[in-house]
């Protein structure tokens, strides 16, 4: 039975081939390839071309080779392993080859589907790759356009304030307050490009602190009925009194993500009702989880907008009377990712929209004993000790220059030493006894955080303990940690304004 | 008129155009279909190097492996030259180039080598220019098995070295 069964189902898949030294056949079974004697081996392929140098080769040999393709007269192709084996005594060199083509065939399929496999992930990292180094690319060079953009605007919204304080005609007065107010929403504008690029790149990390969550609340329901009353709508904050009063978070984040939702809400809803609602969902390991949802009463979004109003740049509603750099939300949802919160928005056309967050915050578990100190930093000017006090101001802008004395002539508490150029700093810091030092960065000779390094390791009394203030545009976490190493007590934010820098200057003087 | 045989060998990365360069070579055809080769093909195609000499390249396609010390040593024997391409676009391909260049020179050293980056129609001349430098090696062509461009150069100038 079974040589009857080898008589139906074996097909013998290997051909015998022996060659003369010159590579002529001189026997062949033919069983793959049709070959008689004195056919060059060659003309089946030109695989065996190759091997010619071994035809004469009068010893004990044997060559292996797998997966040849090869074809016959009929253009039939098969996928064959193929020895050639030479022998000593003159005896004729040997060829056989086996057809393995079925076994090949499913190894091709193998090996194709794992070759797309790894060239299209392969392409895809790169692809992956070229869009962020694009997008770094743009968003640095916006981060850097933007902070070049503040330096001039010190002087624009310094000199408004000083500007608003001297004789006036009415007339004059709206004037400056105009260029006041434009120049205040260029620097919210160049402020919010700033923001979202630095978020975009990674660039922006928390800074944590305990703060009064309840005050908190309290202020922006202030601020905002005022707001939302002047153009007559309604405004609620319902607040859940078990949240915690003390939470340990970024305050000034907190703050920024609620202002940005409230002012969106003020800005697309013309009439009813905007509803903040901040509710506590539950507590758990010194961290209390937060539903907080701002809803108007506003123009809507349309469904198929949703996905993109959290993208950078997208502003809707292009109508003139919503102007703004539709980054706002961009911010907000980067802001509250960067928190490890949530952002989700529903909303219906001509009915309104609801932002909702839910985040968790870490609150301090002994609430009672936990206080803050509530004395701001322009009311300490009120407790400090000596009628006058040195200011040694180090800065080669002449426009920052005039800014600072002006501000500072009109307080009437300060005696004020200019120095332009970061050789003579040090010099002025040993000769004179200064109470606090303003350091511009970006001096020319050493740089501000250079000279105070060096102030710091001066052997003069207080060199060690004087508050040096940067003043400063450049505020990436790595500037502002660099600032700190160096020995600076603390940063002024450039474009500053009056009150930001008195609020500073008090908050050091003892 | 002279005439000798001569086999060359291509290696490299699966998916850097071996195939496609053989066959725009001896066949004057493209297609951007990938088929993956296994083990072996062997192509022939004649080249005249000058008016009386012309020679029988015996051109073995190879399948494309990541190491190229993976290469079956049956292959390799009595090889006359060889071919390493890579793919100008997927760095894969030529972040080992300078270790594979070594390994070949130190084993055949006196084997002809010319070095090609194919698919040079998917990036700009200027691109190749700035970023030469990247490949760890200085390619001896950079070719489009699409366009053409450059192959039969490139086979030429081997085939030329070979009968030196």
């Amino acid at each position: 039975m079974l040589e009857t069964y080898r008589g139906t189902y074996f097909h013998p898949r290997t051909q015998f081939i022996t060659i003369d030294t010159s590579g002529n056949v001189l026997e062949s079974d033919n069983v793959l390839f049709a070959l008689k004697k004195g056919d060059d081996i060659s003309s089946v392929s030109g695989f065996f071309e190759g091997l010619a140098s071994y035809f004469d080769a009068n010893e004990d040999n044997d060559i292996k080779f797998t997966c040849i393709h090869l074809e016959n007269k009929e253009q039939r192709e098969y996928t064959c392993d193929i020895e050639f084996k030479t022998f000593a005594n003159d005896q004729p060199a040997l060829v056989i080859i086996h057809d393995f083509s079925d076994h090949y065939k499913y190894y091709q399929e193998v090996a194709q589907s794992r070759n797309e496999s790894v060239i299209n992930s392969q392409i895809l990292e790169l692809k992956n790759k070229y869009l962020k180094e694009k997008e770094d690319f743009k968003n640095t060079f916006i981060a850097n356009f933007s902070h070049e953009l503040r330096n001039p605007l010190t002087g624009v919204t310094a000199f408004c304030s000083v500007l608003q304080k001297t004789d006036m005609t009415l007339e004059q007065q709206d004037y400056v307050e105009v260029i006041k107010s434009s120049a205040d929403h260029l620097k919210n504008m160049i402020g919010d490009i700033l923001e979202v690029s630095k978020i975009e790149v990674g660039k922006l990390s928390l800074n944590e602190e305990l703060f009064d969550f309840h005050e908190l609340i309290e202020m922006l329901e202030f601020t905002y009925s005022v707001k939302a009353k002047q153009k007559n709508i309604e405004f609620e904050i319902e607040f859940d009194e078990k949240i915690p009063r003390y939470i340990e978070s970024d305050k000034t984040r907190i703050k920024q993500v609620l202002e940005n939702l409230i002012e969106n809400a003020l800005k697309f809803t013309l009439s009813g009702k905007i509803t903040v609602s901040i509710k506590q969902n539950q507590r758990r390991a010194r961290k209390v989880n937060l539903n907080i949802s701002v809803q108007d009463t506003g123009i809507g979004i349309p469904e198929e907008k949703l996905e993109v109003i959290f993208n950078s740049f997208t502003q809707l509603n292009n109508a003139q009377k919503f102007i703004g750099t539709g980054l706002g939300l961009s911010i907000v949802k980067g802001l509250v990712e960067l928190l490890e919160g949530k952002i989700t928005v529903e909303s219906k056309v001509k009915a309104g929209s609801t932002f909702k967050i839910n985040i968790n915050l870490k609150y301090p578990i002994n609430q009672e004993s936990t206080s803050l100190e509530r004395k701001s930093d322009i009311e300490r000017k009120n407790y400090l000790s000596k009628e006058k006090y040195n200011i040694l101001l180090a800065e080669d802008s002449e426009l920052a220059q005039m800014a600072v004395l002006k501000i500072l002539a009109q307080e009437g508490n300060f005696f004020l030493d200019i120095i332009t150029n970061g050789e003579d700093v040090i010099e002025s810091v040993i000769h004179n006894e200064y109470d606090l030092i303003l350091m511009d960065i970006r001096m020319p000779g050493t740089h501000g955080d250079e000279l105070t390094k060096m102030i710091r390791s001066l052997p003069v009394q207080n060199c060690k303990t004087i508050p040096i203030l940067a003043l400063t545009a450049n505020l990436y976490d790595t500037d502002k940690k660099r600032y700190k190493k160096m020995g600076m007590t603390d940063i002024i934010e450039k474009p500053f304004d009056e009150s930001t820098l008195l609020k500073k200057i008090y908050k050091y003087l003892k | 008129m002279k005439k000798a045989s001569k086999k060359i060998i291509l290696l490299g990365h699966f998916g850097v155009g071996k195939s496609s360069l053989i066959r725009q070579f001896v066949e004057n055809t493209f297609t951007s279909d990938y088929k993956v080769t296994i083990g072996v093909h062997i192509l022939k195609k004649e080249v005249e190097i000058s008016p009386d000499e012309t020679i029988s390249l015996i051109i073995w396609d190879l399948e494309g492996y990541d190491d190229i010390k993976k290469t079956r040593a049956s292959y390799l024997l009595g090889t006359h030259g060889f071919i390493y391409v890579f793919d100008v676009t997927r760095p894969a391909t030529f972040e080992n180039l300078e270790n594979d260049i070594a390994y070949l020179t130190d084993q055949y050293a006196n084997t002809p080598l010319k070095v090609v980056g194919n698919k040079a129609d998917l990036v700009t001349k200027t691109y190749l220019k700035e970023n030469k430098d990247m490949f760890g090696v200085a390619p001896d062509f950079f070719t489009s098995a699409k366009t053409g461009d450059k192959v039969d150069d490139m086979f030429t100038a081997l085939a030329k070295e070979l009968v030196k």
